[in-house]
């Protein structure tokens, strides 16, 4: 399992961790059943506190994608629904990739794009509602 | 027992004649995490750790590490069997030999474990029989290092760890901290690599002055700190943007950079009043945090 | 393993000085007694009746004057050290964040230092006894006791001085050389004005000789000893109080 948490992004680590481990149920490379390493050995492998580790995994526990069993480690529970929404980020995904060809047909460069993305997406919800 | 801070100061304060090292610390230091202690040189953070662990005597103030007061010299004494502490001179005897050395340290702590000393031994490559004289600084700073290493303290006290490191031995150093973090053993250590502490630890303390700036979660500064880049027409007055939370205000014609350290929200709603032509959130590092937060002061 | 970390630092000091001492005691006695005993050995017998003993006793007294002198010396040299003087090396943050006390961390040292002492009186004097058997002049082993009595138990007041002066200065010159700055100073003070209480006398055995036979035949000057080892006590107390005071 690869992960890799960017330590200056204006995100907390577990956050980051959170939407690896997601992200890897979603595109199949962690399907049900399977384990994630513990936490020790996550927590050395990416030479983070281990407290970033046993936060992500508990909150994943408590949005049900994750079992801990006390003893033997992390469990992917994959419901049958996040397999829907495996469909959904690829369309989003698609959309994404159209909307980056327009830009660029309109004259940005990438750095440009990632960083009007990047502004939008540090907003929380309200304000955008606002507009 | 476990609920208590791993260190706890009242007020401590040193002083040498009309200089003040350390005033009135209030410090807390929270179990099973990792917490960094930044400053810049002299700022007090190794007279902290030596009052911490009675080599000075407090001018004024108090403090417990593990429970223990440390100004009574027997309760420090006792403390010190489950604190491991690594000096910012990695201090060792120059005529006794690698393997002297540590069954030296061994024979006075009972959390050693002799498998993490036999690995950590291994891996370091450093020579068992050599005089610790002939050693290069390096390997001088692995073996310090080793010697705290080797045990399972409640408490590890490490003073600038990293220093006389290559790159190779800063990682090694990050991975055993990080290992021995997930033992349960509360990590404490003071160091000038931002990019290191930024990376493992729970928790920053910021003294500067003698003077704690700043005790905060390194996950809540990443979710509040943000360097915002504005746009405007014409350039607004500074006082619009005297915000609860902004820090610094810089303008540049009609550009106006803030760095603020949460309600970044707000500041952009004010900017979109003042018919903002562009807005720019990004976050801030560590270091940023660091130098502006030690420059305010 | 603190008496390890002892015996470590002070192993070359010691195992010199010892073979100094050992070397000279021996090679002086052996040496005079041999020419007094026209290159013979055992003695012949009109050398041994001929009352060469007194002469030899001198000889042995004499010797003593010597051994005194380096014994001081080299005990002044085996007080040098401590927390002070680890504090200049930069090892004191790693003594000092043992989980022993300052006070077991002098004990210790100072223990050393007491039993490396005692060993350095007797085993020169041991080496003078066994060549005056080979001479077949055999001295009486209550004499070598006493001698040893008197360097030892009066003696360790000038261990505890050197201690207590490497608990207040830590130069690796100053510190020795005001040691034996105080023990001359001391001694040429005392034997001024207050000759009956000079230390170095009581220890050369000057208060015990007799001076026909050069036996030490008096009685042990048991209240000098014990003073000087009470005063050399009150020393080492303050030591511990200076080491303890002191800031890191």
């Amino acid at each position: 399992m690869f992960f890799k948490l960017d330590a200056t992004a204006g995100q907390p680590l577990y956050l980051q961790l959170m939407q690896q481990i997601r992200h890897a149920t979603e595109t199949g490379a962690l399907k049900d059943g399977d384990q994630l390493p513990g936490i020790r050995t996550l927590a050395e492998k990416l030479v983070v506190s281990p407290n970033t580790i046993a936060k992500a995994y508990s909150e994943l526990e408590h949005e049900g994608l994750l079992e801990l069993r006390h003893g033997s480690g992390a469990f992917v529970c994959v419901k049958r629904r996040i397999r829907s929404m495996a469909d959904s980020v690829h369309a989003a995904r698609r959309r994404i990739r159209d909307l980056i060809e327009r830009l660029r047909d309109d004259g940005l460069i990438d750095e440009e794009i990632r960083r009007a993305f990047e502004a939008e997406l540090l907003f929380p919800v309200e304000i955008a509602s606002k507009r | 027992m476990t609920s208590e801070p791993a260190i706890l100061t009242h007020g401590l304060t040193k002083s040498y004649g009309h200089d003040d090292a350390v005033r009135g610390l209030d410090l807390s230091i929270g179990r099973n995490r990792i917490t960094a202690f930044l400053g810049r040189n002299g700022a007090g953070k190794s007279t902290t750790i030596k009052m911490l662990l009675g080599l000075i005597r407090p001018t004024s103030g108090s403090g417990t590490v593990l429970g223990k007061q440390i100004t009574d010299a027997e309760q420090n004494r006792r403390m010190r069997q489950r604190v491991a502490y690594v000096a910012e001179d990695k201090s060792l005897y120059g005529y006794m030999t690698v393997q002297q050395t540590i069954n030296f340290a061994r024979s006075f702590y009972s959390d050693w474990h002799v498998d993490a000393e036999k690995k950590l031994l291994l891996d370091s490559e450093l020579p068992a029989n050599r005089k610790v004289k002939s050693l290069s600084k390096g390997m001088r700073t692995k073996l310090a290092l080793l010697l705290a290493f080797a045990r399972r303290p409640e408490l590890l006290i490490l003073d600038e760890p990293s220093e006389g490191l290559d790159p190779v031995g800063i990682e090694d150093l990050l991975r055993t901290l990080v290992s021995c973090s997930a033992d349960g053993v509360s990590v404490f250590f003071s160091s000038h690599q931002i990019a290191e502490v930024e990376r493992v630890a729970d928790h920053i303390c910021i003294l500067d002055k003698g003077c704690l700036l700043m005790d905060a979660s390194v996950d809540q500064l990443r979710q509040s700190y943000r360097r915002i880049d504005m746009v405007f027409p014409s350039p607004p007055p500074e006082r619009e943007f005297q915000i609860s939370g902004v820090k610094r205000i810089r303008t540049a014609g009609n550009q106006v950079r803030i760095f603020s350290s949460g309600n970044a929200e707000a500041v952009v709603e004010r900017a979109r009043n003042l018919r903002v032509v562009s807005v720019e959130v990004a976050p801030v590092g560590l270091r940023d945090v660091f130098l502006e937060t030690v420059r305010e002061n | 393993m603190l008496w390890y970390k002892a015996w470590l630092e002070t192993r070359s000091r010691f195992l010199t000085s010892l073979a100094t001492l050992t070397i000279f005691s021996s090679i002086f006695v052996h040496h005079a007694l041999y020419i007094a005993c026209l290159n013979t050995f055992p003695c012949p017998e009109e050398v041994r009746h001929s009352g060469w003993r007194s002469e030899f006793h001198f000889l042995l007294f004499v010797n003593q004057q010597y051994v005194v002198l380096m014994w001081i010396l080299a005990v002044v040299l085996l007080g040098m050290g401590g927390l002070l003087r680890e504090k200049a090396l930069g090892t004191s943050s790693l003594t000092l964040t043992l989980p022993v006390s300052r006070a077991r961390l002098m004990r210790v040292r100072v223990a050393m230092g007491i039993f490396q002492a005692i060993v350095l009186g007797v085993v020169p004097w041991l080496a003078v006894l066994i060549i005056s058997f080979r001479a077949g002049m055999p001295i009486s082993v209550a004499q070598v006791g006493f001698y040893i009595l008197l360097l030892v138990g009066g003696g360790l007041i000038y261990f505890a001085m050197a201690v207590l002066v490497s608990s207040l200065v830590s130069g690796e010159y100053t510190a020795p050389a005001l040691t034996f700055g105080a023990v001359l100073l001391g001694a040429m003070l005392f034997d001024n004005w207050l000759r009956r209480f000079n230390v170095w006398r009581l220890v050369t055995g000057d208060f015990s000789i007799d001076r026909n036979t050069f036996l030490l035949s008096k009685q042990v000057p048991w209240p000098g000893l014990l003073g000087s080892l009470c005063v050399a006590a009150l020393m080492l107390l303050a030591s511990v109080i200076a080491v303890q005071r002191k800031e890191f």
